[in-house]
């Protein structure tokens, strides 16, 4: 049976498809579309995916959509019927929008593929999410959360889910939290307030977090009460997401915690300003996590089960999922390593394969590379049109040869395989360094990431020998598989890991094992012989504002508009020409910055 | 070859509306959006040229789109720390613009470039009439911009870059397609009217859409306000259980 899963329309849209009940491929439509967050129709993802299994449109048994649209149409209408008169200006704009395109989904569906309007079917965003979250975890047995900021009109739900021995699947859900009530529209709301983008930088929210102190917890408290029944509600008159398009805070947001930043002005945590900023963040990141925890810690008392599944975007939060783990009860946490939007698309196919066809479960390979591979021949032939030097290695030789790379200090582009599904780079379409000093990070946020130098980055390590490095309590493993929790560094190897140890001494590591990615994992063998520390700086292969690159192009280009001084592509390796490295993208920036 | 290829130098018509850009660039926080506006524009079409060098098979185009590419990001920097300079003296303070996107679009455009699907010719001419286009405004925006050296020092410097790309396109057209260099300009001139014709055609129908929906919003929506907001009241805050029936059907949209 061919299911093809489709999320869009948000932000992150994907694509995915299952045959005969195995994903067999599913990518982001921005890794192609080369739009970051694309939420178009993922046209491009859904030709990739169909040209990858060799199948043409009408041989689908089913088309998926992630969400219902006239569900979502409802709550779009409800809430500016209850804003009335003060969304007056949203209305026309949510109309237009809604009508336009989004809630006519079955007949763009099918006038896209050409597939009868019959075969389109329809999940629930959350039911999507904890499909997501569930159908690939490898357990037979969980409790599932589901949280993000909104779907139809669900913004947290929670239930659980079963493999029956007979190869039957049930996924329920309980109960649900509403809109306009909900923990991701809050996390939101203060990324605005910071000066973020909305629905992308959330992550940096959590990264400032650290810098402050959660002295704003009462204020922040203030905006979120918990409701008798151990749910919790949003004090509305703080926010103005359910009323308007043009600001998610209200003026009475504003007399809590003072004057917004300005997204305009760099963060600058020496004033008081700056800190006061980092005590927003801080402060409403352990709200977040408070709540959560109390949320599946309730889950866990109800339920009586050892393993949660957590999807939807809020289980982007690694802090959040580290302390899920210490506190709720559950003795495993299993996030996908898509747990947004896009994972959603993989979510819906799969739900439709074991609940509503009814097919029997599936084992799936527990591993995030879903998408296209990359060719190691295209990036030596580009490199060789321009006169870079480009060495195709025996994979042996390649993988001693970017060790030595690593320890003379170089920075590495690491592409190989399949790209990995989900916002993280796992191996596959990763940025290498070594992750010893201070000085490597400040290179890479300067001259390679040019971002915001409060932003951490990760480390990737042998599974094998993680605990010697981090401290993972029990169960941490499996959340470290995706990177999808934040633990500590030990102490003593905080001096010898300064690049990617966090200001509170943390790290959102990637723990590996040598079978989801037996490349990288025999590279941080052989970085760990040279240097006697097996870890390696893993931060994703993009720059600033740019997708995760995909094919071997991208990762040239972004190479040569950059300070990496190592491009591999499978089994090709290549460096600049001398006269190459001179002038980069971010020389020509940093001068310019400079003269303005 | 130099003395043939184009100069920066507004058209007819940007001239005829200097005194229109003198009074928009007059205000501060006009200023501000604008450049803002811009610095997205440029920063857009970096990422269209990147993806542009990406695509070509022709190393020589592959190395300016890259080039150009970097320029336009530079540009979009360049912009927008005037914008945040400027922010900075505005006498209304700083406004940090739009921040939800709970309404977001979901799609692209209509005159988004598909550079995946053009030819490098295309691509050429259609770099070729962009920039010569951005010159010609640009030309005007510095004469109009004598009140504040620092952001006609921006355009000067962006000018000057305009220029090089104006040229280099053509040069470029010229050699990948010697024989119809001047019809794919054409083409491509067409194709610029059309696209403006889809933006003025959006634009009017949105507003006039817009209008039709906000006389709706209050002339029928009130009664259904008022029994949403009565229900809204009744509602209970907390959990709201699932039936196991809710969602068992795939086959419904709602």
């Amino acid at each position: 049976m061919k299911i093809l899963g489709i999320s869009a329309h948000y932000h992150d849209s994907a694509a995915a498809l299952v045959v005969d009940g195995v994903p067999v491929c599913a990518v982001q439509e921005e890794r192609l579309s080369r739009h970051k967050g694309d939420a178009a129709f993922p046209l491009l993802a859904i030709e990739s995916c169909l040209q990858h299994a060799g199948i043409a449109p009408d041989e689908l048994d089913a088309v998926v959509f992630y969400e219902r649209p006239m569900l979502k149409f409802d709550r779009i209408l409800t809430c500016a019927l209850r804003a009335f008169p003060q969304s007056w200006r949203a209305f026309p704009k949510a109309m237009k929008n809604s009508l336009g395109e989004k809630v006519w989904m079955r007949g763009i569906i099918s006038s896209y593929l050409g597939v009868p309007g019959r075969k389109v079917l329809f999940t629930e965003h959350h039911q999507s999410h904890a499909a997501a979250a569930f159908l690939t975890a490898p357990t037979r047995r969980a409790a599932i959360m589901t949280a993000d900021a909104v779907g139809e009109w669900a913004t947290l739900s929670v239930g659980d889910g079963e493999r029956l021995l007979n190869g039957a699947t049930i996924i329920r859900r309980f109960r649900e939290i509403r809109f306009p009530h909900s923990l991701g529209m809050l996390y939101s709301t203060f990324t605005a307030y910071l000066g973020f983008k909305v629905n992308e930088d959330e992550y940096k929210v959590m990264g400032l977090a650290a810098y402050g102190q959660p002295k704003l917890v009462e204020q922040v408290r203030k905006l979120i009460r918990r409701t008798p029944d151990g749910a919790f509600a949003l004090d509305l008159n703080y926010f103005e997401f359910h009323t308007t398009a043009e600001r998610s805070y209200s003026s009475r947001f504003i007399e809590l915690f003072g004057p917004p930043r300005n997204p305009y002005e760099p963060i600058d945590l020496d004033t008081a300003e700056g800190q006061r900023f980092a005590d927003c963040a801080a402060s409403v990141q352990r709200v977040l996590e408070d709540t959560i925890v109390e949320l599946a810690q309730a889950l866990h008392q109800e339920t009586g089960l050892t393993d949660l599944c957590f999807g939807g975007g809020v289980a982007l939060n690694g802090v959040a999922n580290a302390r899920l783990l210490a506190e709720s009860g559950f003795e495993r946490i299993f996030v996908p390593s898509a747990p947004g939007d896009a994972g959603c698309a993989i979510g819906a196919a799969l739900y439709c394969d074991r609940v509503h066809f009814g097919n029997s479960d599936r084992d799936l390979p527990d591993h995030p590379f879903w998408g296209p591979s990359v060719d190691g021949s295209e990036l030596a032939r580009l490199a060789r049109e321009d006169g870079h030097y480009a060495v195709e290695f025996q994979d042996g030789a390649l993988i001693d040869q970017v060790a030595d790379d690593l320890a003379a200090g170089h920075i590495v582009g690491w592409m190989e395989g399949a790209l990995e599904f989900g916002p993280r780079a796992l191996g596959h379409r990763s940025i290498l360094a070594a992750p010893h000093t201070a000085e490597m990070r400040d290179r890479l946020n300067r001259e390679i990431k040019y971002r915001e130098p409060f932003r951490p980055f990760a480390p990737v390590v042998p599974i094998e020998t993680a605990a010697r490095y981090f401290d993972i309590p029990p169960g941490g493993t499996r959340l470290a598989r995706f990177m999808s929790g934040v633990f500590p560094v030990r102490r003593e190897w905080r001096s010898r890991l300064q690049a990617i140890t966090h200001v509170d001494g943390t790290a959102r590591l990637q723990a590996l094992e040598p079978t989801m990615a037996p490349r990288l994992h025999a590279l941080l063998e052989a970085y760990g012989r040279r240097t006697g520390i097996p870890v390696l700086l893993n931060t994703s292969f993009n720059l600033a504002g740019e997708p995760i690159v995909n094919r071997a192009v991208e990762g040239y280009s972004a190479f040569l508009r950059c300070k990496i001084d190592v491009l591999v592509a499978g089994g090709t390796r290549v460096i600049k020409r001398p006269s190459a490295t001179a002038r980069t993208q971010v020389d020509k920036l940093k001068i310019r910055e400079e003269v303005a | 070859m130099d003395s043939a290829r184009p100069k920066e130098r507004p058209t007819a018509f940007d001239r005829m509306l200097a005194p229109v850009h003198r009074w928009i660039w007059s205000d501060t926080d006009r200023r501000v959006q604008k450049l803002l506006r811009f610095s997205e524009t440029e920063t857009d079409g970096g990422r269209d040229i990147l993806r542009a060098a990406e695509v070509t098979s022709d190393p020589l185009l592959r190395r300016l789109y890259l080039e150009h590419a970097i320029d336009e990001f530079r540009h979009g920097v360049l912009f927008r720390h005037r914008a945040a300079a400027l922010l900075k003296v505005s006498p209304s303070g700083s406004n940090p613009g739009f921040q939800g996107d709970w309404l977001a679009p979901g799609g692209h455009g209509l005159d988004d470039l598909q550079v995946d699907g053009e030819s490098d010719s295309d691509m050429l001419a259609f770099l070729h009439l962009s920039e010569k286009a951005a010159a010609s405004r640009f030309t005007i925006y510095r004469e109009v911009m004598r009140h504040d050296p620092p952001t006609r020092a921006v355009f000067e410097e962006i000018l000057h870059d305009e220029t090089f790309h104006m040229n280099y396109t053509l040069t470029q057209l010229a050699r990948v397609e010697p024989e119809r260099h001047r019809r794919h300009l054409w083409r491509a001139r067409l194709s610029r009217i059309w696209k403006a014709y889809l933006r003025l055609a959006t634009g009017v129908a949105g507003i006039l859409g817009s209008m039709l929906l906000t006389i709706q919003y209050f002339v029928l929506l009130p009664p259904f306000a008022w029994l949403a907001k009565r229900a809204a009241r009744r509602e209970p805050s907390g959990w709201t259980m699932v039936s196991p029936g809710q969602s068992a059907s795939l086959d419904r949209q709602y």
